[in-house]
């Protein structure tokens, strides 16, 4: 861009969401409640595969939007012009909180169906670990899992609405700090990493009980980043061709998004291998079993698939330049990458409740349906507000003349 | 600010035809856009073997003198694989030929206890020749260069900005380029000896 050609020129009515967003997300809808009906009815159809699918495609959803907030909280902190273009993409993906929330209920309702520890049965019989019992007793039971539930969602969606909230006020007044948004992200990317750790341990890592892995949190950290990167360029691939994107949205810019997305590919193949090695080379009883039952009935080929195709395929194209410099091209892997991010959680909790490789329609189903609704949240979201915080010293900066 | 100007360079260790006594045609400008947009219609006028000088690196310029691509990535990515492989190799030679020791029942070749040394050293490899390679492709060190033969040419690391076109440009002529350049209303024009 060699000079301003009007960018300064937009105004807060030249930046809203395209018609197309409204179109968009009349078809999540569409696409959400079809696949919310099916999945209600594969509950009673398909009992045995439901309620873990139904988990995998609840992480899956909620893990975009606590990656996206995590990625705002980045970005103001460290700035930049890559995230002032994708900040409203942000803020919108992470207000579907309270969607998330009600959605946990039929896990909380059913948790003997997923959970061993929660299971009456097993917890009568006296020939069960004692070990788990005590867990049972003091920390994982209905109570525990119902408080913290709440808890983390309360604070979750108490600093995603500030950091909204505020971003809405600068539309309105011009010239305000920019302090509270740094003061909230800087406490909130701590008090996030740490409620995100404990919320996989609750919901994931406690499908096998026994089973205790220091690491488990940043796994999750590391993938919900990725999958909110990966969604941001899809978003701006499908908006980016219309104004007002198309404005102001540079490949310096999309070149920045496919860096990230190669730095947490790159984060998530580092946590995962250190969890395998440790664990690997301390072969102990106690610690293998995760391994064992992912290694084991077919599992296994899931993942080696994710070695490959989560990571070092991925990987390699991401090295290059003009792959990562064009929204169209960086599209594909973005959208491959999401893909992979729900095989690497299905291949998490699945294997705890088949030992041997199990999939079914209902899989599918909820995916879709919880996404549909997710997503026309999302659009919802999007279309109320311009697409750029028009006041934002940042907005300021991006719009002015590149040469000064 | 650094003190030696930002350097954009259309083409590997820039140094120009030694053997002709005129190395280029400097022009001087007092912003970076009118350096942007000089650098833009002498590229599009056809010359290719040009070069531009600022205070402080300027989005856009390499593009606008026609630098498209360098080979950094490449020299980084040999480099690594130089650094993993060799990595994996020592180890794979200590712990599995040389000095075979039983870890607990283990296997000697146990890759997955040789892949973080092997990460770690094709990082090391690969950091170390983007800095040397950048090095070298841009001709550095040099102790001489021809520009700084003109003596306004010191301001290129104050508040100045230059646009040289090289002798060795196919295009070039004394009057014809220097005429070009005036059109492009420089604050002054100098030819640089080699």
């Amino acid at each position: 861009m060699t000079t301003a050609t009007g960018k300064a020129k937009l105004t807060k009515s030249d930046l809203m969401a395209p018609p197309v967003a409204q179109t968009m997300q009349q078809r999540s809808l569409v696409i959400g409640v079809i696949g919310a009906a099916a999945s209600v009815a594969g509950a009673f159809l398909v009992p045995g595969s439901f309620y873990s699918a139904y988990l995998i495609g609840f992480m899956f959803w909620l893990g975009l939007s606590l990656g996206c907030m995590a990625i705002l909280m980045l970005y103001h902190l460290v700035g930049g012009a890559w995230g002032t273009v994708i900040r409203r993409i942000l803020e919108s993906g992470m207000m579907t909180l309270p969607l998330m929330f009600v959605l946990f209920i039929p896990i909380l309702l059913n948790l003997p169906k997923l959970y061993s520890w929660a299971r009456p049965g097993l917890l009568a019989d006296p020939k069960t670990d004692p070990k788990i019992l005590e867990i049972a007793h003091s920390y994982l039971n209905f109570n525990g899992i119902l408080v913290r539930y709440i808890l983390y969602f309360v604070i979750w969606y108490g600093m995603a609405y500030f950091l909204n909230r505020w971003s809405t006020e600068q539309d309105s007044t011009a010239g305000q700090s920019t302090l509270r948004f740094r003061a909230m992200s800087s406490i909130g990317l701590v008090v996030y990493s740490l409620t995100i750790s404990f919320a996989v341990i609750d919901w994931v890592m406690s499908l096998q009980a026994r089973w205790i892995s220091t690491i488990y949190g940043l796994l999750f950290i590391a993938g919900e980043a990725l999958s909110a990167f990966c969604f941001c360029v899809v978003i701006e691939s499908i908006l980016g061709k219309r104004k007002p994107i198309s404005e102001y949205l540079t490949d310096t810019e999309v070149h920045d998004h496919g860096k990230f997305m190669l730095t947490f590919v790159m984060v998530w193949a580092y946590f995962n291998f250190s969890q395998w090695l440790i664990i690997w080379a301390g072969n102990l009883p106690e610690e293998i079993p995760w391994y064992v039952h992912r290694m084991n009935g077919g599992w296994e080929y899931v993942g080696l698939f994710l070695v490959v195709f989560h990571f070092a395929v991925p990987f390699a194209l991401l090295l290059s330049r003009q792959l990562k410099r064009k929204a169209r091209t960086l599209v594909w892997l973005a959208s491959w990458l999401i893909f992979m991010r729900i095989i690497d959680i299905w291949w998490h909790i699945e294997p705890a409740s088949h030992p041997a490789l199990h999939i079914s329609w209902v899989h599918f189903t909820i995916i879709a349906g919880i996404g549909g609704l997710w997503m026309a949240y999302f659009f919802h979201n999007l279309r109320s507000r311009p697409l750029l915080p028009v006041n934002a010293p940042q907005t300021l900066r991006l719009l002015e003349p590149t040469h000064e | 600010m650094s003190d030696s100007p930002v350097h954009s360079s259309n083409y590997g260790p820039n140094y120009g035809p030694i053997d002709s006594p005129i190395y280029g045609l400097m022009a001087e400008f007092d912003s970076a856009q009118e350096l942007v947009t000089a650098a833009h219609k002498t590229y599009a006028a056809g010359y290719q073997q040009i070069d531009a000088y600022s205070p402080f690196p300027i989005e856009g310029l390499a593009e606008a003198i026609g630098f498209h691509k360098n080979r950094v990535p490449l020299v980084v990515l040999i480099g690594g694989l130089i650094g993993g492989i060799s990595a994996y190799a020592l180890q794979y030679w200590v712990a599995a030929i040389t000095y075979p020791v039983n870890v607990g029942g283990r296997p000697y070749h146990s890759w997955p206890s040789f892949i973080i040394v092997t990460f770690e050293l094709t990082i090391l490899f690969a950091g170390i020749s983007s800095a040397v390679g950048m090095l070298a492709l841009n001709g550095l060190p040099m102790p001489y260069h021809p520009v700084f033969n003109v003596p306004e040419f010191a301001k290129a690391s104050e508040n100045k900005f230059f646009l040289v076109v090289f002798s060795s440009d196919p295009k070039y002529d004394a009057a014809g380029t220097r005429s070009f350049l005036n059109g492009l209303a420089p604050r002054m024009i100098a030819e640089v000896p080699s």
